[in-house]
């Protein structure tokens, strides 16, 4: 018998990304109900980099995490409620104990991939709160497969139920994903999963890796909404994996109708641009090529060359004021080869 | 008027002496020093001895060393005012003698917090294994000792086999040693190493202890461990949330055997020799969730395998108690009442 699987749904997360953190309250509200009658056991809500990061460095959403929260939790029975949280935007005091308070079931508690240290603090919170906690290691692309392992049981050690590691920047190829899934599975003493991004195509393919590899956990968003080229696309995914034999205890005729109605609430799906390839092969986040293209056009530079020397300096998220810096940098250099 | 927490933990020490006092006579009259007395197994002994005192006239004399060791009167505040307790305000790395008239030491110095070795697992180690040779050194020449117990952990053995019942002494498993999940086991294995090597070379009265998993009054319920999170769910009303199938086996052994145990291999254990302390009682997390949920009204609900009820994710952590049976130690207080006392102590 095959294993069964924990579907995540990031769509009213990672989403946020690809419609500059402007989530409106329609928006969750109706996707929560979609997600609620299909049968999805989890959906994450929030400005794209997380609880408590609406800001002018990184975008402004229009809601408060709050607001958010509440209209999704409203909405939401049998669906558990997830926030994405990075130390450092999201404090405990602050961010996460109102976030309890609304409601919310599950915290994951995402750092860079080699700074796992500091997420002590907020997955020992949640844990003594008696939340369901996985831990993140974002920018995965950026860690060996050992690294990886380590900081994997530095979360495990705080508490953390489940490890997932991102493909932030869509950088992986399969066997990427085989090695390094298969690592943590083989080493690891609790569930592994997965967050794909699809710069060079190979969400689906990567997520299907993934769970070869021994992942129990894939994160996906309806028609692949998140950011930069969007995530794994749900709708897809959850087909591919059951038709391979696993389990998701999704309704699939429910979820196909739910991506649909889903793409008249968020109007914009995601299409994989040349700018995306670039990102995916310079190994930068997804979630810098609304900044990367706004930055390109109001300093007349490529926007590709942007991405490549950001991907040399290996930016990670939280770095978007560095675009700036190489923009203008880039701006000089082309004036000085004009004269 | 002492609080409900305190006549528990008197009633617990009246409970595992009664009848057995003979067996500490040897503490009457002496001076003990608890290095890292500060923690959950220290705070416990601390109990038992000035029991000893007020109801004995044991006149035993106990000294408490810790880095923070005034951080005792919070969680302690009837320490305050004993003459016969007194505290050391000293970093066990820097140690370089023990008060003179010492006759026992235990040695305690150690985090037990998984969050911290891996956070800070050079301290972590630099702590145990630094620590271990300062105080051993420290005592090499101290003539009035009558002996030493060092506390190791029941986790050198590394992990156990499920299909290996009971981990006694002579097993030889270990963690593996270049992984930062084994920094707490490889240290407390070196320190034992160090135990033996100051055993033999100076003669020392040494003996070594390895606990196990203990449950009672005092224990902190941040801790991310199986049985601290059920208790906590269970008082904040549920669910009891088992993270895998349920299956996995631990044993848990009630603070006042583990302390009257700890004093009785202090004085009786023989030297250069390791002990297990810990329940021989095997329980499933699932039946540990269910003998807890009973304890409440409404019973909360269990939640099993909430993420994923895989057997690979299965355990087992229970020791062999023969060695320290054969010092006539037994367990006094079952599960049962383990986990009704502890609750009781919890309750305002």
């Amino acid at each position: 018998m095959k294993r069964q699987l924990l579907v995540y749904d990031v769509t009213l997360r990672d989403g946020s990304h690809a419609i500059q953190h402007q989530l409106t309250k329609n928006m969750i509200v109706s996707y929560a109900r979609l997600a609620e009658s299909a049968g999805i056991p989890m959906i994450e809500v929030g400005h794209g980099n997380g609880l408590g990061a609406s800001s002018l460095l990184v975008g402004q959403s229009l809601l408060t995490d709050y607001e958010m929260l509440e209209a999704a939790r409203e909405n939401l029975v049998n669906t558990k409620l997830g926030i994405h949280v990075m130390p450092g935007y999201a404090t405990i005091k602050r961010d996460i104990r109102k976030a309890f308070e609304i409601g919310v079931d599950v915290i994951r508690c995402g750092a860079h991939c080699t700074e796992a240290d500091t997420t002590e603090r907020h997955i020992s919170y949640a844990r003594e709160k008696g939340k369901q906690v996985f831990g993140i290691l974002m920018m995965s692309h950026m860690a060996s497969k050992e690294v990886l392992v380590e900081e994997a049981f530095k979360m495990e050690s705080y508490g953390a139920e489940a490890i997932l590691i991102m493909d932030s920047a869509g950088a992986f190829l399969p066997q990427d994903v085989t090695d390094r899934i298969g690592a943590l599975v083989g080493e690891l003493s609790i569930p592994v999963g997965f967050h794909a991004h699809n710069n060079l195509g190979m969400a689906i393919a990567n997520s299907v890796a993934a769970v070869e590899a021994g992942a129990s956990i894939v994160d996906c968003s309806a028609r692949g909404f998140g950011a930069g080229a969007g995530n794994a696309q749900i709708e897809v995914l959850v087909a591919v994996i059951e038709k391979m034999g696993y389990t998701t205890g999704i309704d699939l005729y429910s979820l196909l109708d739910a991506s649909d109605l889903a793409e008249n609430i968020f109007k914009h799906p995601p299409v994989i641009k040349p700018i995306n390839i670039v990102s995916g092969l310079a190994g930068v986040f997804s979630g810098f090529a609304k900044h990367v293209e706004r930055i390109a056009i109001e300093y007349n530079v490529d926007p590709r060359d942007i991405f490549l020397k950001l991907g040399k300096l290996k930016v990670i998220a939280g770095q978007e004021d560095v675009i700036i810096e190489v923009a203008s940098e880039l701006q000089r250099g082309n004036q000085k080869n004009e004269k | 008027m002492k609080n409900k927490q305190l006549k528990i933990i008197e009633k617990d020490c009246d409970e595992i002496t009664s009848g057995d006092i003979d067996a500490l006579e040897m503490l009457r009259n002496e001076r003990v020093l608890i290095i890292g007395g500060t923690g959950f197994i220290g705070k416990w002994l601390t109990e038992l001895i000035i029991f000893l005192n007020d109801h004995y006239n044991f006149n035993t004399n106990l000294s408490l060393l810790s880095r923070q060791s005034e951080i005792i009167y919070d969680q302690m505040p009837h320490l305050m005012k004993r003459k016969d307790v007194s505290l050391i305000r000293q970093d066990v790395r820097n140690l370089l003698e023990v008060p003179s008239d010492v006759s026992y030491v235990i040695h305690a110095a150690a985090s037990p917090d998984s969050r911290v070795h891996s956070s800070d697992p050079i301290q972590t180690l630099s702590v145990i294994v630094n620590g271990t040779h300062a105080v051993l050194s420290a005592i090499s020449e101290h003539l009035t000792l009558k002996k030493i117990l060092y506390i190791s952990s029941g986790l050198v053995y590394g992990s156990q086999p499920l299909d290996f019942l009971y981990m006694d002494e002579k097993y030889r498993g270990a963690p593996l040693c270049n992984s930062i999940t084994s920094i707490y086991a490889e240290a407390k294995r070196c320190a034992e190493t160090l135990c033996a090597a100051y055993f033999s070379q100076y003669k020392i009265p040494i003996v070594i202890i390895r606990p196990f998993a203990f449950i009672g009054p005092y224990q902190s319920l941040d801790k991310p461990w199986a049985i601290n999170n059920f208790l906590r769910d269970g008082i904040s009303g549920g669910p009891i949330r088992i993270l895998t199938d349920g299956e996995t086996v631990r044993s848990y052994m009630y603070a006042s055997d583990m302390a009257f145990w700890i004093l009785r291999i202090l004085t009786e254990g023989i030297s250069g020799i390791a002990y297990n302390v810990g329940s021989p009682y095997p329980v499933t997390l699932k039946n540990l969730a269910e003998k807890i949920a009973i304890n409440f009204k409404p019973r909360p609900d269990i939640r099993i395998g909430t993420l994923f009820a895989d057997p690979k994710y299965r355990s087992r952590f229970v020791p062999d108690v023969s060695l320290s049976k054969s010092l006539n130690l037994d367990i006094k207080v079952n599960l049962d009442d383990a986990l009704k006392r502890t609750l009781a102590s919890y309750a305002r």
